[in-house]
């Protein structure tokens, strides 16, 4: 079976398909040609959903049964009119059985129980204690990753970034900060375990206690559900990245370094995947295939996707898609340049 | 009741499966602006903040004047008006 990816990007969503073996791709788009793609999603009601934002007309939320005619959803994620707070970009749409959840900036968690139709917000962690003390980052006040446990649906993290990890193990009336043993980029003691800036986090397909966390200050696993974190860089030419994706077939997990959040380049230039198989513990350069010109370039936290199936798929913030379907013995830099890619999608067609 | 031709920039028109001009009509320009949301309820979060406001980049002409100039939106209209929504770009 050949894999469908989405690509948003500044300017438009691009699809490619591939062919059974993964090897052989071709290029569809734009849509929506001109507007921000942020994000894609399932809606499970076999629809597909695709995000766009822009900086005149805000941000909507888009279905379509075939990825090519889009209609526009009329009541999408949005903050109660006369409020303060301004929905401008949703960065992660995540499904659970029939339940979706929306991650959305300005920061906050939408669940929609009828396939994406209509939304409402979950106060339980929009309006958390701390919600005052929130603060954005370079990248805005996101909350950019939603996890729903594979073995309970009721505990759910939300990584909102320059505040932190929370998990709900209620299904989302209550919500706990989740940060112990990461280092604060906003470090001022009177924060209530906020000010964390988690880039990405992502669950082991073979242990449902164990994340893994992309921060701003380095890479961290936990092996309780979130209870406790600690890093996990052995191996690692930086620290710093944003996206982390494991695979389910070989559990090999995969992260994309970038020079300190001073600079955001690969290390002198060494566009580098690199890869785990021992759960973070130690990581090395992920097979052959990397540019050997220098490549000064980054992917982005929804950037990076897998099919479950050895397939890994990254795009750059220089337009570049680049696939390993081997799990990453080998990749390959697809040919096309595209506007600086926001996120790649294995979509479901 | 009249007859008013509203325009769309090209972002716009787009999530309206390509059309660049509609007709609505109504009795007043608040009443066109109305049935143009009513119509086409997909454009208002385009439109509008979450404040209710315009989005500030966002201009509805009313023939050549641009409605934020009117002291009220309440005002007749004619066969044959245009409605024009433009995106202010700026920048280099």
């Amino acid at each position: 079976m050949g894999v469908t990816l989405a690509v948003g990007t500044e300017k438009g969503a691009y699809l490619l398909r591939s062919d059974e073996a993964r090897r052989n791709w071709g290029l569809e788009g734009p849509l929506f040609k001109g507007w921000r793609v942020t994000t894609f999603g399932e809606a499970g009601d076999g629809t597909h959903l695709l995000a766009t934002a822009s900086n005149w007309f805000g941000s909507a939320l888009h279905r379509s049964s075939d990825l090519k005619e889009w209609t526009q959803i009329v009541d999408g994620p949005a903050w109660p009119e006369g409020g303060d707070r301004k929905l401008t970009q949703i960065w992660t749409l995540t499904r659970a059985g029939d339940i979706l959840f929306a991650g959305v900036d300005e920061a906050g968690l939408f669940r929609s129980d009828d396939h994406g139709q209509t939304w409402q917000p979950v106060d339980g962690l929009n309006e958390h204690p701390t919600r005052a003390a929130w603060q954005p980052g370079l990248g805005g006040l996101a909350a950019h990753r939603v996890v729903v446990d594979w073995a309970d649906p009721n505990r759910i993290w939300v990584a909102i970034s320059a505040v932190g990890v929370f998990r709900t193990d209620d299904g989302g009336a209550t919500w706990v900060t989740k940060n112990a043993g990461v280092q604060r980029t906003v470090d001022e003691e009177e924060l209530d375990d906020i000010g964390y800036c988690v880039h990405c986090i992502v669950q082991d397909p073979a242990d449902a206690n164990r994340l893994y966390r992309q921060e701003h200050r380095g890479v961290f696993r936990t092996d309780d559900g979130g209870d406790g974190w600690v890093r996990i860089e052995d191996g690692l030419a930086a620290a710093f990245g944003f996206p982390i994706t494991v695979d389910r077939e070989t559990g090999r997990l995969f992260v994309v370094p970038l020079e300190s959040d001073e600079n955001r380049l690969p290390v002198d230039g060494a566009f580098r995947v690199y890869r785990s198989d021992d759960r973070g513990d130690s990581w090395s350069v992920s097979g052959t295939g990397h540019p050997d010109a220098a490549t000064f370039t980054a992917v982005l936290r929804g950037a990076m996707d897998t099919d479950q199936r050895k397939g890994i798929y990254l795009g750059t913030t220089a337009g570049k898609v680049i696939t390993t379907a081997d799990a990453g013995e080998a990749w390959t830099t697809l040919p096309w340049t595209l506007p600086r890619i926001l996120s790649v999608r294995v979509m479901q067609a | 009741m009249a007859t008013v031709q509203v325009r769309l920039p090209g972002l716009l028109a787009q999530i309206m499966g390509g059309t660049k001009e509609v007709i609505v009509e109504a009795d007043t320009l608040q009443g066109a602006v109305g049935q143009l949301l009513a119509d086409f309820p997909a454009l208002k979060v385009h439109l509008y903040d979450e404040s209710g406001r315009m989005r500030p980049h966002i201009n509805l002409f009313y023939n050549d004047t641009n409605i934020r100039w009117l002291s009220s939106p309440d005002v007749p209209v004619l066969d044959g008006d245009r409605l024009t929504v433009m995106q202010a770009v700026s920048g280099g």
